[in-house]
């Protein structure tokens, strides 16, 4: 142990031989993790920014729809009766309250909007507008005019694109155009099943996400109208949830299936709803993976480069470490210790950087609208400015794959000072 | 036990490089009596250094044998070998003796703490023997702060503090001048006498020579004359 101790000490002592040369190293080395924390903060960052925006925008992190709404996408697959009560009384039950932030039913239905020089097809969504609000993002993005008020009977909110489009603002007048559905197990209220319907509204908003397919094709109306409309008294096709965390919707999903257990519904996740954004995350994960691979090849190789050089001057000591009695493990022990211990200060400055750099675009963010310009792209499906998300299991989790493959590079130095022949070693001249 | 601090056998060894050999000792049989002070003198390439190597389980020999204290070098694995130098010999080369990281103090006690000794125990060896060589004071002066002699008395210091059966010098006062080098092998003589450690040095110094009790000349890889001081030819 003694013996470990002072090896150790030599080896720590040796890194301050050249202290330019160690600082520098340790410098390099530390830019290493921090471009690794950056990263992965900005990568966490934009993931969680997307999947706020993709859930805010679409399903929420929980939906429930009828049975075979995923795949068919069918209108006329409306909710039982009993769904929306039954998931309410749940998702505000003592044990969900603290997980939920806000449901919404919805009846979705699709239909052509009118106004006096234009007509536009679109996703017309009919909502309770005070539980929308805790859902939805839409309410948050209103630009001109209002969002649907609770007690408002009658209404529309439109995207930016449609009302360019349609060429009207806010108060003008608007005529929607839809078919009634009618549902096999919803008997038709005033036979006009199949129909076409319209209906004369006036525009309260309009409203930007900065997405065109959101822009210029969603319409919200309150959730009454849409159901009149549509013939559909009281049903919806569709209950959004949406969680404080999104780390808890597998376990809510689970929940919720054993709540509605019998009756004809699929409970979905975000991932299980919007499957081509969940792959694209894998996507990004696995690219992130080749590209922090490059950044730890390069501190690797920093670190082989670094102890290597040190063994190769020190060849001479090392013959005599021998020569007095050092068994060839001490010296490896020796050169680890001090290739650890360059690691150790390495890991400090790059974490002091690393987390200063978090710090930095967790607040401030990083704004990516310089990159676009003036003008932002019409298809942009992310907010221009990342803010950086880096959880303590991540950054440790980062430190420790930096450590560990310091640590494993540090054996080829190690085995080079552990296989000093002697007396070729001891030789000076 | 032996009575033999050293004895070898017809050792032989020959350097090869590529298809080139090179003979480096030619058959050398020798005895060392415990407590000497010897000398291994002769021109470069004579052999003195390769046979030092060998005494000091620092190079094998091709042929013959070399024992240590009654052990068989030849038979002793690697492993066994650093143990026999860590705990019975001691070393002070020609140069760069010292660790550069490491204070007066911690080179010599660099041996004892490898070999497990106490700290109280170490200090008192280190500080006694320092006092001894006219070292104190300059306990926490790191090599680079020591001139070429005070750096070769910490060496021998180092080599002496773990009371070895055999103390081997490969040409310790070649890089120092006159003055320096005779007070280093006083030191040596001094602490030869004190402790009874058997040193065996090369040098090629007349100076150096004439301060040994036995001298032996070698010559191309072989014993040209061994004589005591007292005039003894063995």
């Amino acid at each position: 142990m003694v013996s470990i101790l002072l090896l150790v000490k030599i080896g720590w002592r040796n890194l301050w031989r050249n202290p330019r040369g160690t600082l520098l190293t340790a410098l390099a080395l530390g830019l290493g993790l921090t471009l690794l924390l950056i990263s992965l903060g900005l990568l966490d960052g934009s993931h969680e920014q997307l999947v706020s925006n993709a859930v805010r925008f679409g399903t929420g992190h929980v939906v429930i729809q009828a049975q075979g709404y995923q795949d068919t996408g069918s209108l006329e697959l409306l909710l039982p009766p009993e769904v929306v009560a039954t998931t309410d009384e749940f998702m505000h039950s003592e044990a969900m309250k603290h997980v939920l932030r806000g449901m919404s039913p919805r009846l979705l239905a699709s239909g052509l909007l009118n106004s006096a020089v234009n007509a536009s097809g679109v996703s017309m969504m009919g909502v309770n507008p005070k539980e929308e609000r805790a859902v939805s993002l839409i309410p948050q993005r209103i630009i001109e005019g209002s969002y649907l008020s609770d007690d408002q009977e009658s209404g529309v909110v439109i995207g930016v694109e449609l009302a360019r489009k349609l060429a009207v603002k806010v108060g003008g007048k608007v005529v929607l155009m839809t078919q009634a559905v009618q549902s096999p197990a919803t008997e038709p209220t005033d036979g006009d099943e199949g129909e076409m319907q319209s209906t004369l509204l006036r525009v309260s908003g309009i409203y930007r996400t900065g997405i065109e397919a959101i822009d210029a094709h969603v319409i919200q109306l309150p959730l009454a109208e849409a159901q009149g409309l549509l013939g559909v008294p009281n049903r919806v096709n569709q209950v959004a949830v949406l969680l404080e965390r999104e780390v808890d919707s597998r376990m809510v999903a689970r929940k919720l299936r054993e709540q509605l257990n019998g009756i004809p519904v699929e409970v979905l996740t975000w991932r299980e709803a919007m499957p081509t954004l969940a792959q694209s995350f894998v996507l990004d994960e696995a690219f992130n993976y080749v590209t922090n691979g490059v950044v730890l090849a390069m501190v690797g190789l920093g670190i082989l480069n670094t102890i290597l050089m040190r063994v190769l001057e020190r060849r001479y000591e090392f013959g005599l470490c021998a020569a007095l009695g050092l068994r060839p493990v001490q010296l490896a022990v020796m050169v680890i210790g001090e290739s650890l211990a360059l690691t150790a200060i390495s890991l400090a400055l790059g974490l002091v950087l690393g987390l200063g750099a978090q710090h930095y675009f967790a607040t401030a963010g990083l704004d990516l609208r310089w990159f676009f310009k003036s003008s932002l792209p019409a298809g942009l499906v992310f907010d221009p400015i990342i803010y950086s998300r880096l959880s303590v299991a991540r950054i440790a989790s980062s430190v420790g794959i930096v450590f560990l493959t310091a640590t494993v590079i540090s054996f080829y130095p190690a085995l080079k000072a552990a296989r000093t022949e002697l007396p070729g070693a001891l030789q000076v001249f | 036990m032996t009575k033999w601090a050293v004895e070898l056998k017809d050792v032989k060894k020959t350097y090869r490089t590529g298809s080139i050999e090179v003979p480096a000792l030619r058959g050398i049989t020798l005895q060392v009596t415990p407590g000497e002070f010897l000398a291994i003198a002769g021109p470069s390439g004579s052999g003195k250094t390769t046979l030092l190597n060998i005494i000091g389980g620092l190079d094998r020999a091709d042929a013959g044998e070399v024992l240590v204290e009654g052990k068989n070098l030849q038979l002793l694995p690697t492993g066994e070998l650093a143990r026999l130098r860590l705990q019975r010999l001691g070393f002070v080369f020609q140069a760069y003796n010292l660790l550069p990281v490491l204070t007066a103090l911690e080179n010599a006690e660099f041996t004892l703490l490898l070999q497990g000794v106490p700290v109280k125990q170490r200090k008192e060896r280190v500080q006694k023997l320092f006092t001894e060589i006219g070292l104190a004071n300059l306990e926490h002066r790191r090599p680079g702060e020591l001139s070429g002699g005070q750096q070769q008395r910490v060496a021998v210091a180092r080599a002496m503090v773990t009371e070895p059966a055999l103390i081997l010098a490969d040409e310790p006062t070649a890089n120092l001048d006159s003055t320096t080098a005779t007070a280093l092998l006083e030191v040596m003589e001094q602490l030869n006498r004190a402790h009874k450690t058997t040193f065996v040095y090369s040098t090629h110094d007349p100076l150096v020579m004439e301060r040994a009790r036995r001298l032996i000349r070698m010559r191309d890889g072989q014993i040209a004359s061994d004589v005591t001081h007292a005039g003894q030819t063995l």
